[in-house]
């Protein structure tokens, strides 16, 4: 009986203080919106919801083709160079080919533009998630001196003199003059709906048997297990839309902080944002920095356990012991089963100049 | 004096036909839609990377406190049985029956961000099999695990389990192991029939993980074949292992490791016919006696072969020796080695082979009285193969073939006999 009372005293003297030991000092990190509907995780592979959609933002057919206008006017930019689409091309899967961004002046970025598309998803956005939302990150680039290097009153002072943008504005938000956060709206809008849906992985999720080859399968089944590609690419989206340090950073002079820049906290240094699996053969080459250049080469280097050895490295990255024909497998699910086939995304054209407003 | 012979061999032998009972939680499989390989080599064996999350309280390494807890996931509880074929041969004795071969239900999960829970409750199973007669259950009803866990007292380098558990000084854990027969003999040799080093235990223990690869395991328990009645002191231990490049030593990288227990343990002890010289029966001790246990162990790793070898030294005090006129400490010490093979995908194919070795405490023939007979060295050589069925949510249910072959000895004063026998399971291995 005495051992029972104090195995209980032991308990109850613990639950507080692990409970104190658990909870983190309040950090500077952004608000998560209501896209974060994943954020407790992980959870299982799936096929994709709707989108969540901020009320203060709904979606209209005239917003999103305002948006889609303004993602492709090269005139957002400074010098009329740079559009969102220029480096989230719709021919690259969403997002550049690398392997980082060039923006104006041919100015070359540190990272590589994160694909736009299924960003809807994303409970954060950037690769260090310093922005809540897309029509948050909507504005970033205009105003990035190496990306679009404009200024938010030159842009809207563009967009203003241009008539046909300043009746659709007032179509769709029925106020004037243009805003910023009208811009970023619309845009935001317009990639809410960049959503793939129509992969092969979707089919088979909703039950189609055919809708994968053998290998794929195998590869789905490496996917979720051996190669714990889903303990941190996992739900619909394929991503947890947190923060992982891979060790790519080791060898460089300086490197770079990723989400540490932004809270601060010394668990973020050099970690980045999960990107979604989704349309992922579309786009090499990969990581943030376009380090590996095929979807092989990254299942490589994570086979080895990931990058230099860095002492912030993510605890989840292990060796996996894969096998050359488990790596094909793996490559055939990701390249393949995971392309999308939806024709009202994969078919987007970039709008012509000349098709533009006036 | 048959009867000592028989008790030794009973003793010896007991644990042998007494499945181990395994650990696999597919609950937490469930909660992430997880396959079973993301955290096993092949279940119920863990890699690394379930290892590190169950020395994280059963929360994903790097994530703590952002995932769901107990109460907002699904039931947290699972199952693991095995049923099959399963035959003895002690020529000229030869068995075979249809079993269930034991049946666990586990429940764990996170209660709240770094407390966690473990349970896990053997059943009793009356019936040994459907077409063998037997008095014995196959099964004891038993709680084998009841913890309660605090992680990250101290980020990596306290964490607290309190409750019944299994001990971290098991390097190896035979609760794991793809053998469904229990594998490991050093784990369960038990010279004096009290103390067996594989058993779970009851009571406190302090663990840390670090990223450099150092961990340690320092607990405080009852002891096993004590009972509260008997026990007048608490066991130590303290176990310490470092890992050798990226990955935990389970399924990457290299680890070795050492270990030291200290137990005070009360004895089984014969009670006497004082008449007819013979035992009676055994009965506890009232009085506790010292236990050492201590070794070393390695877990060698390149692409998916495992190889893990075991070393364990052990003193009883010489009170529980059964040979009263012995003056001896019972001094013992037994290896293990062990190489298993993933092969196919997502390693749906386990190879293994297992050896073990036991050398019982040394009783020179004149130690010996007449008409006595003692345990001698243990021999045995197992191999498996097991082959998984699923898809990409689950591979939890295996095609199981288990084959050993054991040589045990028996000394007398005036000659040593070889014990021959083998025994195979034929099973599906289930985990829901």
């Amino acid at each position: 009986m005495g051992k029972i009372v104090a195995l209980l005293a032991v308990t109850v003297l613990f639950i507080p203080l692990a409970a104190l030991a658990g909870s983190d000092a309040v950090k500077p990190v952004p608000p998560i919106t209501q896209t974060s509907a994943l954020w407790l995780g992980p959870v299982k592979l799936g096929v994709l919801p709707a989108p969540p959609i901020p009320p203060d933002n709904p979606q209209t057919a005239r917003k999103i083709l305002l948006g889609k206008q303004l993602y492709f006017d090269t005139r957002l930019s400074r010098d009329n160079t740079i559009s969102c689409a220029t480096c989230h091309s719709p021919a690259m899967g969403w997002s550049d080919k690398g392997p980082t961004s060039k923006g104006i002046d041919g100015q070359m970025g540190g990272r590589r533009a994160p694909p736009a598309s299924n960003s809807a998803y994303n409970p954060l956005q950037f690769w260090d998630g310093r922005s809540p939302s897309l029509e948050d990150q909507a504005k970033g680039p205009i105003q990035n001196p190496i990306e679009m290097g404009n200024t938010h009153q030159v842009m809207i002072r563009t967009v203003s003199d241009i008539p046909e943008y300043v009746e659709e504005f007032r179509e769709v938000f029925g106020t004037s003059p243009i805003t910023v956060d009208q811009v970023a709206q619309a845009i935001a809008a317009f990639e809410r709906t960049i959503v793939t849906t129509d992969s092969p992985f979707d089919r088979f999720a909703k039950g189609d048997e055919t809708a994968l080859t053998c290998i794929e399968k195998k590869g789905l089944e490496i996917f979720n297990g051996k190669g714990r590609c889903s303990c941190c690419h996992w739900g619909p989206n394929f991503s947890d839309g947190r923060f992982h340090n891979l060790g790519t950073h080791m060898n460089m002079g300086k490197p770079d902080n990723g989400r540490y820049d932004i809270t601060k906290d010394p668990k973020d240094m050099r970690a980045f944002k999960t990107p979604t699996m989704r349309d992922v053969g579309l786009r090499p080459p990969y990581l943030h920095m376009g380090n590996e250049k095929t979807v092989e080469d990254v299942i490589v280097f994570y086979n080895k356990g990931g990058g230099f050895k860095d002492p912030n490295m993510d605890p989840m990255m292990i060796p996996l012991g894969l096998s050359k024909g488990e790596i094909r497998a793996l490559v055939a699910f990701l390249e393949h089963a995971m392309t999308s086939l939806n024709p009202e995304v994969a078919d987007v054209k970039p709008i012509p100049a000349s098709e533009l407003p006036k | 004096m048959k009867k000592i012979f028989t008790l030794l061999l009973v003793l010896v032998a007991l644990p042998l036909v007494i499945p181990a009972p395994g650990q696999a939680i597919p609950a937490f499989a469930r909660k992430y839609g997880f396959n079973c390989m993301m955290c096993h080599t092949a279940y119920p064996k863990l890699n690394d990377w379930g290892q590190r999350y169950r020395d994280n309280g059963y929360q994903l390494p790097g994530q703590t406190g952002k995932e769901k807890t107990m109460f907002d996931s699904h039931t947290p509880i699972a199952l693991r049985t095995s049923v099959g074929f399963n035959g003895y041969n002690a020529s000229p004795l030869t068995t075979g029956s249809f079993d269930l071969m034991g049946l666990d239900l586990l429940a764990a999960g996170v209660m709240h961000k770094n407390v966690s829970v473990l349970l896990i409750y053997t059943p009793r199973i009356d019936e040994p099999s459907a077409d063998a007669a037997g008095a014995e259950p196959l099964q004891l009803g038993a709680l084998e695990s009841a913890n309660i866990a605090f992680s990250n007292i101290i980020r990596n380098a306290l964490n607290v389990r309190v409750g019944r558990f299994e001990p971290a000084y098991h390097l190896f854990s035979s609760k794991r192991s793809f053998y469904l027969n229990a594998p490991y003999e050093i784990y369960e040799y038990r010279p004096n029939g009290t103390f067996a080093f594989g058993d779970n235990q009851t009571g406190i223990e302090a663990t840390g993980h670090f990223r450099m690869g150092f961990k340690y395991a320092l607990g405080i328990v009852n002891g096993t074949g004590a009972t509260a009645e008997n026990d007048k002191s608490k066991d130590v231990y303290l176990a310490l292992s470092q890992t050798i490049g990226p990955g935990d030593g389970q399924s990457a990288g290299q680890r070795v490791g050492a270990f030291a227990y200290y137990g005070n343990q009360p004895y089984a002890i014969p009670v006497w016919n004082a008449t007819a010289d013979t035992i009676m029966r055994l009965a506890w001790s009232d009085r506790s006696k010292p236990l050492y246990r201590y070794g070393a162990s390695g877990s060698f790793n390149w692409k998916t072969l495992n190889l893990t070898a075991m070393y364990m030294r052990g003193l009883d005090d010489k009170a529980g020796n059964f040979l009263e006129k012995s003056a001896k400490d019972c001094e013992f010490q037994g290896a293990f080695v062990e190489l298993d093979y993933g092969g196919l995908w997502n390693n749906r194919l386990i190879a293994s082979v297992l050896y073990n070795w036991v050398e019982p405490p040394s009783y020179g023939a004149k130690m010996i009285p007449d008409g006595y007979s003692v345990p001698g060295m243990i021999n045995a050589y197992s191999t498996l193969v097991r082959y998984y069925l699923g898809d990409w949510n689950a591979v939890n249910v295996a095609l199981h073939a288990e084959y050993t072959y054991r040589t045990h000895e028996h000394k007398s004063n005036k000659e040593l006999a070889l014990f021959k026998e083998s025994y195979y399971s034929m099973l599906v291995d289930f985990g829901f």
